[in-house]
């Protein structure tokens, strides 16, 4: 018995050809592009310094504008007394945590390159050698290749320049981005409301109402993670800063420092945090906490953070699996550098957020269609 | 019937905010220290009478808030809310540093740094459970429970 071929119906080959020819023409569109590469780097690298700040201060303005809110609720007003008093108490901390913090980190790494900078070299060009758990042998050949080669000093010859040349092409964009970062978040804030309302207006009325819904959505989803992530970061890295002078560990300011920026990368700031200060309790034993302590004060800290704290502050709006949040990390991390590491689970969140909004929407048509012809039979 | 009633209570911002209140002036001194033994001010002055002086301002600050919390009782009751989530979060932070700042009030007290670890871990199981079940009975916040 054969089964009788169904033939294609009119409607998928209209689908298939109108997928071909959107196909065919992103494939013209990248061709073209690539055609005038020059072109589009040149677009490109004036919208990235123009949007870098702006999209900086729209982030900021997510943590700050609740409190401004929060002021004006409690009657102190108008916009500008509570942004003048919300910005100053902003500058104040910032330059009181420079002032205090800023000392200590230069006494700590002078001390570092002053007592136990030349005690490394040391136990690596010396001690390391009876220690090197592929043998002595093993430990000749790869200094001899170190020796031959010179690797290490074309290295340390390459990175001054490499470095030089980072600061022009870094700092001046940075400056500028600090300079200009105060003035557009003032600016913003203080028209909050009416910058949001001129956006909404360029939208065409038909989709007005689901656009306002889905930015609403990303801010709350955007504006949650930076609030709750900000806050993780300062306690957590103040527990470690605690932890680690508690158990004896010198440099435990700047260690416990790094425990708190690197916080924001999920999973890979916690092993980035944890190797320098296992790797100093190594090679400074028997001085100070062995690097089985260190290792396990921070995989405590961490279990602490990931289980208790997280859970609680971010809640479950940004809850996603581990393996998402990897792959987002190595996705938009080499799509965008560090900025992209650093965003890459809140920018997750949002196409998730994007995601269920567009499938409830379409429920939503799908519904009202099915009550149409309810109606109408 | 008197258990589910008791479960079913809802609890009005004046209970939450007694709780948070207490509970910041019990931890106030011990997260002052910590500030202190983070930034070595132990070196800078007398620490014992810094102490001192701190937990003459604890108990002054205490009868300020009972007396501000007594007076706007009858406003705070009449605000209730289904859950509180950012109040618990609130309290959460102030024990975690409270907490530190015991151990660290233990450091200054001269006790044996061996069993620095033992009391950390023995206060921190307490605290938790306290906080386990202040969650559950006037936050309405479970956060044992799977979502």
């Amino acid at each position: 018995m054969f089964l009788k071929k169904q033939p294609i119906s009119d409607q998928t080959l209209n689908r298939v050809i109108k997928y071909l020819a959107i196909a065919l023409l992103v494939l013209a569109i990248l061709f073209m592009a690539i055609q005038f590469k020059d072109l589009w780097n040149w677009i490109t690298a004036a919208i990235k310094s123009a949007m870098v700040p702006v999209a900086l201060a729209y982030l900021i303005a997510l943590i700050i504008f609740p409190l401004v809110k929060y002021l004006e609720k409690k009657g102190i007003g108008p916009r500008g007394l509570s942004l003048a008093i919300v910005f100053i108490l902003a500058v104040g901390l910032i330059f009181a945590s420079f002032y205090f913090i800023t000392p200590i980190i230069i006494s700590e790494i002078n001390n570092f390159f002053s007592n136990d900078f030349p005690r490394i070299i040391t136990y690596i060009t010396v001690d390391m050698r009876d220690t090197f758990i592929l043998g002595t042998d093993i430990y000749d050949r790869i200094m001899a290749y170190i020796e031959d080669t010179n690797i290490i000093g074309a290295w340390l010859n390459s990175l001054l320049p490499t470095f030089l040349a980072s600061i022009g092409s870094i700092a001046l964009p940075l400056l500028t981005t600090l300079a200009l970062l105060p003035i557009l978040l003032l600016y913003y804030l203080i028209d909050y409301e009416m910058i949001n309302e001129r956006l909404r207006s360029i939208i065409p009325s038909k989709h007005e109402k689901n656009v306002a819904e889905l930015g609403s959505r990303l801010n709350q989803t955007v504006g949650a993670y930076l609030r709750g992530q900000l806050l993780l970061m300062l306690a957590i890295g103040a527990v470690a800063t605690i932890v680690y002078k508690l158990i004896g560990l010198k440099y435990f300011f700047v260690f416990g420092l790094i425990v708190g920026l690197t916080n924001i990368i999920p999973y890979f700031g916690t092993i980035i945090a944890a190797v320098p200060p296992i790797v100093y309790a190594f090679i400074s034993a028997p001085v100070g906490p062995g690097p089985l302590l260190v290792l396990l004060v921070n995989v405590v800290i961490q279990f602490i953070e990931g289980n208790i704290f997280q859970p609680i502050i971010m809640g479950h709006q940004l809850e996603m699996h581990p393996i998402v949040i990897i792959v987002s990390i190595l996705f938009f991390g080499s799509l965008f550098g560090a900025l992209g590491v650093v965003f890459a689970s809140p920018i997750a969140a949002s196409i998730r957020v994007i995601w269920n909004f567009f499938k409830e929407l379409k429920t939503r048509k799908m519904a009202q269609a099915d009550e149409g012809v309810a109606n109408s039979g | 019937m008197m258990d589910v009633k008791r479960k079913l209570r809802i609890y009005s911002q004046y209970e939450i905010n007694v709780i948070n209140f207490y509970a910041s002036m019990i931890w106030l001194l011990p997260m002052i220290l910590v500030v202190t033994y983070v930034f070595e001010v132990d070196r800078l002055l007398n620490i014992n009478q810094f102490i001192f002086w701190t937990a003459i301002s604890n108990g002054v600050i205490t009868l300020i808030g009972t007396g501000v919390l007594l007076l706007k009782r009858d406003a705070m009751k009449r605000k209730v809310k289904a859950g509180y989530r950012n109040e618990f979060v609130y309290l959460l932070f102030v024990c975690a540093f409270g907490l530190l700042g015991f151990v660290v009030f233990y450091d200054y007290m001269g006790f044996d740094r061996q069993f620095i670890a033992n009391v950390l871990i023995v206060t921190a199981a307490l605290l938790f459970y306290i906080l386990l079940k202040l969650g559950r009975k006037f936050y309405k916040f479970d956060y044992m429970k799977k979502k």
